[in-house]
């Protein structure tokens, strides 16, 4: 979505241009106050103009920009990148590179892994259900209410659940407390940012829902809690791939994390 | 005519909503009080609450109906949430039967960390999704003779028995105040309580959890 806007950079254009609303919604959702403003706001020429010639980003000089004009919603993903601290500004666009292709690996090795627990991973599904109950009894059928999935996934998924014997009781309490999260992660992605276009394909809406199920493997002290959703949207939304949103998310909670643990919570009460 | 000003009211109500996640808790809450429903409502993060001042037999009460997450991990917060609370409504989901199932772990939560003298009612939202309903009525009803609420399916989509769940559970709240103010003065021969004060259902000896957390 945002590429199909890059180069079009006017005095007037506001986000509402790159975030499309969905026309029925666009009432229930208060006006955004960002506008590009031309000397002001970080644009693609300036960004870009920021870095040397092997890729190191003079960060000092477009943060001035960021904070008194924001940033041209082009370059949003890749300067979010940035600030949430993903890369080095001092690091190379080769050590860049290897840096990533070495986290999507890294992603894409943990996905494997929860589709190995749970194979709605990666199928294009999303639970909004129950799959197992406390004591770890998995529940047959439950409600998945979303299908997105190619015809191909499909298949894969068919297969999958065949091969595994799904009957017998969970004893790990890893994996349990995991699945347990799974449904409230799908009925909080059916909730999430939905007057937006960018939501009404069913791609996003399980990617949303993928890097949750990950992000919950990986931060068992976390997991997945109310409100993670809303923080990850704008990851999913600004970032094409889908391992690069996931890193960009993972950072956002490594600042984040402290307010999202359990003891933090209960010093509420 | 006099200008009424918000805190004229006789008698402050905290009334707590809870049910599963995605029950429907905040629609509701945006139903009664500012007449909104939002189909692209998010999930509720920690506590929200909302109030709005109505006439209940001839009383103002202000009705102050707080709103939570329903993940269980929010759960750690509730000794909070629940304090001073003296009217409950339970919500489930009319085409979602585990959060029909789970009411009884909501009323056994109810039990551990609210007043005992707290007002439940129960309530069966969604009643607009009468195709995909998988709660009967007739359930639902049976449910709460047995656990001894009162009991009404809505609609915050159609409006439908939102505002009549608040003034039942407002106007029991408010029949067991009245008796109560009566018997303590008839007991302490003492006037009616002034206007405005807040009357906690709870005895004074009420056992309510004190402290944090309850652990």
């Amino acid at each position: 979505m945002l590429r199909r806007h890059k180069g079009r950079e006017s005095a007037s254009s506001s986000d509402s241009t790159f975030y499309q609303l969905r026309p029925d919604c666009a009432h229930n959702v208060p006006d955004t106050k960002f506008k590009i403003k031309i000397g002001k706001t970080l644009s693609v020429r300036k960004w870009h103009a920021a870095f040397t010639h092997h890729g190191s980003l003079h960060i000092a000089s477009v943060l001035n920009r960021i904070q008194s004009g924001g940033v041209h919603p082009a370059i949003r993903g890749e300067v979010w990148e940035f600030l949430l601290g993903c890369f080095d500004p001092d690091s190379t666009f080769d050590d860049r590179d290897h840096i990533r292709q070495a986290r999507r690996i890294q992603y894409a090795r943990w996905k494997e892994q929860c589709k190995h627990m749970d194979p709605h991973v990666g199928s294009g599904k999303i639970i909004t259900a129950p799959i197992i109950t406390e004591d770890g009894v998995p529940i047959k059928d439950p409600l998945v209410l979303l299908e997105a999935a190619t015809p191909d996934q499909q298949a894969s998924l068919i297969s999958t659940k065949n091969g595994d014997e799904a009957d017998h009781r969970l004893t790990d309490k890893q994996t349990i407390e995991w699945k347990l999260t799974l449904h409230q992660i799908g009925l909080d992605v059916l909730r999430t940012d939905r007057s937006m276009v960018f939501y009404e394909k069913k791609e996003n809406l399980s990617k949303l829902w993928d890097i949750l199920a990950v992000y919950a493997w990986i931060d068992k002290e976390v997991g997945y809690c109310q409100g993670m959703s809303d923080l990850c949207s704008p990851m999913i939304v600004l970032l094409n791939d889908e391992a690069d949103a996931f890193w960009c998310f993972e950072r956002l909670m490594r600042r984040l994390a402290r307010e999202f643990q359990m003891h933090t919570a209960i010093r509420w009460g | 005519m006099a200008h009424r000003v918000d805190n004229e009211y006789d008698y402050l109500f905290k009334i707590v909503l809870i049910g599963d996640s995605g029950v429907g808790k905040s629609n509701i809450l945006s139903r009664f009080t500012r007449n909104e429903f939002c189909l692209e409502s998010k999930s509720t993060i920690g506590v929200e609450f909302a109030t709005r001042t109505l006439q209940v037999e001839g009383k103002t009460i202000k009705a102050q109906i707080w709103d939570t997450a329903g993940q269980e991990r929010y759960r750690a917060i509730t000794s909070a949430y629940y304090r001073g609370a003296v009217g409950a409504l339970l919500v489930y989901d009319i085409t979602k039967k585990l959060s029909f199932e789970n009411i009884n772990r909501w009323l056994s939560e109810l039990r551990n960390h609210a007043d005992s003298n707290i007002v439940i009612m129960m309530v069966g939202n969604k009643s607009d999704l009468n195709h995909l309903r998988s709660v009967q009525e007739e359930e639902g009803q049976a449910l709460a003779e047995k656990e001894g609420l009162s009991f009404l399916e809505t609609s915050a989509l159609e409006a439908l028995n939102v505002e009549k769940a608040f003034q039942t559970i407002l106007s029991d709240i408010h029949q067991i105040i009245s008796k109560k103010a009566l018997a303590a003065q008839e007991a302490a021969g003492s006037g009616p309580p002034t206007q405005g004060t807040t009357i906690n259902v709870a005895d004074s000896s009420g056992n309510m959890k004190k402290g944090c957390c309850s652990t």
